[in-house]
C-alpha cells in the first residue's frame, strides 16, 4: 500500500495553480480499523472535510469512488446537514437500502467523502470536483487501484462531467445516477417557472426564484418563508385534490377552473412526470373518476420534493452568482404545453378553452426581471464540453420526480454530437489514407462509449381505497420501479455498478450482450435501445 | 395459408400462372432488408383502439374487420407469400395506455408499421415517437388535420379519414346554401377534434356563439358532464339546425339528453366519425332504448361520408367487403356497419401499399411507395388518397347524407353528390373522381 499524500504533496498542488480552495483545514493521516473483512478508514481532505474508504480483503482493484447529491447547508424541518461521510454507496430513497454489502462481496474498494467547503454544503460544485480529485489522489496513494470509477447521483451530473473533462487520467468510468445535465440551469428555470405559476394562480404572494440571493442564515429563512407558502397549497390538495375553483387571477374566479387543472398546467409546462410514486396517470376510482385526474394527482405528489428542492438549491445557487437568477420575460408558456400533452390531459386541464384562458392569463402576467450577470454566473457554475472519451454509463428512472429523466437524454444528445464530429474527423484522415496508415487508424476509431441505463416502471401499479375510491399512499402500494430520485432496486443498481466496473477495465462499454445480461436482472429495465424518456422543456 | 411448395421451381410457375394480374402472389420474397416485423414468411402490423371503457363502442369492430380482410388475403397466398399479422393493443381510450401498448408493439410484438391506430388524443400521445423511430403509421383513424398537412412535422403517418376541416367545410357549405334562414347551432368536444371541425365550419362562414349556439364539452367525458344546461340554452336561444362534432358515444348522449329537455331540433347534422348508425343503436340500448326509437331518433339525421354507406347494397366495394366479413370476421360482434366497412377498407389498402412497396419490403420502401404513388391507390372511397410528398391527407371528398327509418345514410338529394376541397381556406368544389372497380377477387392491383 502506497502511503498518504504528504503535506509537502498538498502544498505542491496548491502551487501548481490547482482552483482548489485554500482552506485552513489540512488532510491528516486518516484512522483505519480492519473487521469483518476489510479496512474501513476515516480521514479528512485537504479542506477539512471528511473521507471514508473501505477496502474488503479480496479487493479485486477496481475501487468506486461516489459523488453524493445536493446537500442543504442550513437546516429545516425534517432535514439536518450532514456533518461527515452519510453515503459510502448508492442509496436509495425508495427502499432505504444501499449496496455497500453487495459491492464489498464482489471485492470492490470504496469511497466516499462529504462534499462541504469550509462546512458549508449547498451547490459547491466547482470545490466538489477539486475534493474529488483530492479524495481520488489520497486513495491511490494508499492504495494499488488498478481500475477507478467515478460515480455519483442527481447533483453529481454537474460535478462529474466537468470532473472527467479537467482530469481525463483520474477514472477510468463516469456513472451518473439520476444526474443533472450541464447546465443546471436547464432545471433550475423549469422550477422557477413552476414557482411563477404558483404565483398567478394560487397565491400572488409567492416570491419563488425572485426570494432568492441573500447570503447565509436570513437568505435561508427568506426562503423558507416562501416555501411555507407553497407548502400549505400542498396541504390543503393533498386533502381536496384540488378541487376547489382557481381563486386567482381575477379574470379566472369564477371561471370554474379547478385548481388542480392549473396544478397540471404547471406540471406540463415545467415538464414534471405524469407518473409519480403511487400515482401510473392510467387508473381510475370513484374519487379519480379519469386518467387526466389520476396524472394530476401524481404530478401533485411530485411537485411536493421537486418544489422543496429548487428552492434550496436555486437559493444555493443565488448565494454563489447573485439575486436574480431566474428571467422570464420572453418565455412563451403556450409553447412550453405540447400539443401532446394538450390533447391526452385535456379532461385535466378542464378542456380547450381553459386551457386558452390559463395560458392567455399567463401570457399577459406582469414578469420576473432577472440579472443576466447571475444567470451566466449560474450557467458557468458546471460548465463542461461533453467531450471526453470515457465510458459513461447512465442510470435514471422514468419518473423521476426531481431531476427529469430528460437530463440523461440531454447528455447523450451532446455527447452523440460531439462523438459524431470526431467519427467523421477521422474517417476524413481514412479515406486518403494509404492502407498502412488505415491499419493504424483503425486502432484509434472513435467508439461510442455512453449507455444510458432507465428504470420504467409497470404499466399500472396505483392501488385505491376500495371503500372511497382514494389513492393509497402507503410504502405497500410504491410502484416498484421507475419513480423518485436516486430510488433503485438492488439489482438495478448493481448491474449498473457491475456494467460500470466492466468499463473501467477495457475504457470501453461491454458488449451489448454482456450489457443485456445485466439488463435481464430486473424486469423493469428498459431494454428499448430507442427508448427516449421526455424531453427538458429547457435544454441549453 | 400458403399450401403451395415454392421449393419446387415448376410448382413457382404454376402459381405464378395461375395468378396472372393479381399481385398477390406466392413467390418466394426476397429476403427481408432488416426492418423488424418483416421476415421471408410474414409481415406483422400493430394497431392501437379502444376494444373495451367508454369510447370503444363501434370503434372496437374495426380490428376485427382489418384481421378479417388480412386472413381473407392470407388464405389466397399473402402479399408476395408473406402472411400478414395483425397485433392489437386495447388503449381504452386512455392515453397512458397508449405509450406503454404502442412501447410493447415495438419492442415485444416487433411490429413493422402500425396501422389504422383508432383516436385523436390517445394517437397524439406517440405519434412523434412513432415518426422518431421511422415506424410507418398507415391509416390513422383520426381526422385530425395536424397530424398530416405538413408531411415534414409526421413524415411516416398517412391518414385513414378525410380531416374534419375538409368534412366541416363540405357540411358547413350545404347548410349555409340549405338553411339560410335557420339558426345553425353546434356541439362539439373541445379538443383538436373539435377545434378541427370548428375552423371547417368557420371556413365555410359558419360561426358560433359561445352560450347561444354553440356548446361544448371536454373530450373524453363524452358528453356526460355540464352538457344539459348548454343543450337548453341552445333551445331557449332558437338554435333550429344542430351540428354534433364529436364522437359516436357523445352523439347519442347529447340527442338523448336534448330528448329528456323536451328540445326538437328541426335538424341534426352529426360529423361522420360520430354518426355510425349500430354504434348510435348500441350505446342507447345499453341505456334502455328500444331500437325502434333509437333508429327514430337518427331518422333524418343528416352526415357525411367518404366512402359508400355500408347499407348501399349496389356498390360493389360493400358487396365484395360484406362478404369477406361474412366469411372471415370472427371477432365478437361482426355485424356489418361503418365500422367494418372502414376496416375492411384500410385493410385493402394497407395490402395494396405493402405490394407497391415491392418484395424488398422496409420501411423506407412502404413509406416512398405511399407518398409517390398513394394518390393512385384505390379504395372503396369516393375521393382518391391526398398522399403526396408534402402531404399525407387521406379522403378530401365527402358525400352528404340522410338517415332513413331504417339506419341507411342515403344521399341527400337522391343522387350522391361528391363534394371535395382542402384542409386549408380553398373552396368545395364538386369532385370529378371516378372511383376505380374492385376486382372480382376483391384483392387490389399493383401496376
Amino acid at each position: 500500500m502506497k502511503k498518504l499524500i504528504s503535506s509537502v504533496g498538498v502544498a505542491a498542488l496548491i502551487l501548481s495553480g490547482s482552483s482548489f480552495v485554500a482552506t485552513s483545514a489540512h488532510a491528516a493521516d486518516p484512522v483505519c480499523v480492519t473487521a469483518n473483512g476489510a479496512e474501513t478508514c476515516n480521514g479528512t481532505l485537504d479542506n477539512g472535510a471528511a473521507y471514508k474508504t473501505v477496502v474488503p480483503t479480496n479487493f479485486n482493484g477496481t475501487f468506486f469512488f461516489w459523488q453524493h447529491g445536493f446537500r442543504s447547508s442550513y437546516p429545516y424541518p425534517g432535514y439536518t446537514p450532514p456533518k461527515g461521510v452519510e453515503e459510502l454507496t448508492p442509496y436509495s430513497n425508495n427502499t432505504g437500502k444501499d449496496v455497500t454489502k453487495d459491492m464489498l462481496t464482489t471485492g470492490y474498494g470504496l469511497a466516499a467523502y462529504d462534499c462541504s467547503s469550509t462546512g458549508l454544503h449547498g451547490w459547491n460544485t466547482a470545490d466538489c470536483v477539486e475534493m474529488l480529485k483530492n479524495l481520488i489522489t489520497v486513495t491511490k496513494a494508499k492504495y494499488k487501484v488498478a481500475h477507478t470509477v467515478v460515480y455519483g447521483s442527481s447533483m453529481a451530473g454537474s460535478i462529474l462531467t466537468p470532473f472527467i473533462e479537467k482530469y481525463p487520467t483520474l477514472a477510468d468510468s463516469v456513472g451518473i445516477m439520476a444526474g443533472v445535465t450541464p447546465p443546471l440551469t436547464n432545471e433550475l428555470r423549469a422550477g422557477c417557472d413552476m414557482f411563477y405559476i404558483f404565483s398567478v394562480f394560487f397565491d400572488p404572494t409567492i416570491k419563488g426564484c425572485a426570494v432568492m440571493g441573500t447570503k447565509g442564515i436570513p437568505g435561508h429563512y427568506a426562503v423558507l418563508g416562501d416555501f411555507a407558502k407553497v407548502g400549505a397549497l400542498l396541504t390543503a390538495w393533498s386533502k381536496n385534490l384540488g378541487a376547489p375553483e382557481l381563486e386567482y387571477p381575477a379574470a379566472l374566479k369564477g371561471s370554474g377552473i379547478p385548481q388542480r387543472s392549473a396544478l397540471l398546467l404547471a406540471g406540463l409546462i415545467a415538464g414534471l412526470p405524469t407518473k409519480s410514486a403511487h400515482m401510473d396517470g392510467i387508473s381510475t376510482s370513484a374519487l379519480i373518476p379519469e386518467q387526466s385526474i389520476n396524472a394530476t394527482v401524481a404530478i401533485l405528489e411530485n411537485t411536493q420534493e421537486l418544489l422543496g428542492t429548487a428552492y434550496f438549491a436555486g437559493q444555493s445557487i443565488s448565494e454563489l452568482v447573485g439575486p436574480g437568477i431566474y428571467d422570464n420575460t420572453k418565455t412563451d408558456y403556450s409553447a412550453l404545453l405540447s400539443d401532446a400533452d394538450a390533447g391526452r390531459f385535456n379532461l385535466g386541464l378542464s378542456g380547450d378553452n381553459a386551457i386558452a384562458a390559463m395560458l392567455g392569463v399567463l401570457a399577459a402576467s406582469p414578469r420576473v426581471t432577472g440579472d443576466p450577470g447571475a444567470i451566466a454566473k449560474a450557467a458557468a457554475l458546471d460548465k463542461s464540453s461533453f467531450n471526453t472519451t470515457k465510458p459513461v454509463v447512465l442510470l435514471s428512472n422514468e419518473a423521476d420526480r426531481l431531476v427529469l429523466a430528460g437530463n440523461s437524454q440531454l447528455l447523450v444528445n451532446k455527447m452523440q454530437a460531439n462523438f459524431d464530429t470526431r467519427l467523421a474527423a477521422w474517417q476524413a484522415k481514412y479515406d486518403v489514407a494509404d492502407l498502412s496508415h488505415q491499419l493504424a487508424l483503425n486502432k484509434v476509431k472513435p467508439v461510442w462509449n455512453v449507455l444510458a441505463m432507465y428504470a420504467l416502471t409497470p404499466e399500472t401499479y396505483t392501488k385505491f381505497d376500495a371503500t372511497t375510491g382514494a389513492p393509497l399512499l402507503t410504502k405497500d402500494s410504491l410502484s416498484p420501479s421507475g419513480v423518485g430520485h436516486q430510488s433503485f432496486t438492488q439489482n438495478q443498481t448493481m448491474s449498473w455498478v457491475k456494467i460500470l466496473a466492466q468499463s473501467a477495465k477495457t475504457g470501453k462499454l461491454p458488449s451489448q450482450k454482456y450489457i443485456d445480461v445485466y439488463l435481464s436482472r430486473d424486469k423493469n429495465f428498459n431494454t428499448d435501445p430507442d427508448f427516449q424518456p421526455n424531453e427538458l422543456k429547457y435544454q441549453s | 395459408m400458403n399450401v403451395v411448395n415454392l421449393r419446387n421451381p415448376l410448382s413457382r410457375i404454376a402459381v405464378a400462372a395461375a395468378l396472372v394480374g393479381s399481385l398477390v402472389v406466392s413467390t418466394l420474397p426476397a429476403s427481408a432488408a432488416g426492418d423488424p416485423g418483416v421476415s421471408d414468411s410474414e409481415i406483422v402490423l400493430g394497431m392501437q383502439l379502444p376494444q373495451t371503457g367508454a369510447a370503444s363502442p363501434g370503434y372496437n369492430k374495426v380490428d376485427d374487420a382489418m384481421r378479417a380482410y388480412f386472413d381473407y388475403v392470407n388464405s389466397k397466398g399473402g402479399v408476395y407469400g408473406r402472411s400478414i399479422r395483425l397485433e392489437v393493443k386495447d388503449d381504452q381510450y386512455k392515453a397512458g395506455l397508449t405509450i406503454t401498448s404502442a412501447s410493447s408493439l415495438i419492442n415485444q410484438s416487433k411490429v413493422f408499421a402500425f396501422v389504422g391506430s383508432v383516436g385523436t388524443q390517445t394517437h397524439i400521445s406517440i405519434i412523434k415517437d412513432i415518426n422518431r423511430r421511422g415506424i410507418p403509421d398507415l391509416f390513422v383513424n383520426s381526422g385530425y388535420s395536424g397530424f398530416y398537412t405538413d408531411a415534414k412535422k409526421y413524415p411516416t403517418s398517412f391518414a385513414g379519414l378525410g380531416t374534419y376541416v375538409v368534412e366541416s367545410k363540405i357540411l358547413g357549405k350545404y347548410l349555409k346554401e340549405t338553411y339560410p334562414d335557420k339558426k345553425i347551432g353546434i356541439i362539439y368536444q373541445s379538443d383538436d377534434f373539435g377545434r378541427n371541425a370548428m375552423q371547417g365550419f368557420a371556413t365555410s362562414g359558419l360561426t358560433f356563439e359561445t352560450g347561444k349556439t354553440s356548446a361544448s364539452f371536454i373530450a373524453g367525458t363524452q358528453g356526460s358532464l355540464g352538457l344539459t344546461n348548454q343543450i337548453v340554452q341552445m333551445k331557449a336561444n332558437g338554435v333550429d339546425v344542430v351540428i354534433i362534432a364529436a364522437v359516436a358515444s357523445a352523439t347519442a348522449v347529447a340527442m338523448a339528453t336534448a330528448a329528456a329537455a323536451a328540445y326538437k331540433p328541426s335538424k341534426w347534422v352529426v360529423i361522420s366519425v360520430g354518426s355510425d348508425a349500430t354504434t348510435f343503436q348500441t350505446i342507447l340500448g345499453a341505456k334502455g332504448v328500444p331500437a325502434a326509437n333509437s333508429a327514430a331518433m337518427l331518422a333524418g339525421t343528416i352526415s357525411a361520408s367518404h366512402a359508400p354507406a355500408p347499407g348501399d347494397a349496389t356498390d360493389e366495394y360493400v358487396a365484395a367487403f360484406k362478404k369477406i366479413n361474412t366469411d372471415f370476421n370472427k371477432g365478437p360482434d361482426p355485424r356489418w356497419d361503418n365500422n367494418t366497412l372502414q376496416g375492411m377498407n384500410i385493410a385493402y389498402q394497407t395490402v395494396e401499399a405493402l405490394l407497391g412497396a415491392g418484395k424488398n419490403l422496409t420501411r423506407k420502401s412502404l413509406i416512398a411507395y405511399l407518398e409517390n404513388s398513394g394518390s393512385k391507390m384505390s379504395s372503396a372511397a369516393f375521393s382518391p388518397l391526398n398522399y403526396s410528398k408534402t402531404n399525407h391527407e387521406a379522403y378530401n371528398g365527402f358525400w352528404i347524407g340522410q338517415y332513413d327509418a331504417t339506419t341507411l345514410l342515403a344521399p341527400i338529394t337522391g343522387t350522391r353528390v361528391v363534394y371535395t376541397t382542402d384542409s386549408g381556406t380553398g373552396p368545395v368544389t364538386v369532385s370529378n373522381y371516378k372511383r376505380p372497380a374492385i376486382a372480382a377477387d376483391a384483392l387490389p392491383k399493383v401496376a
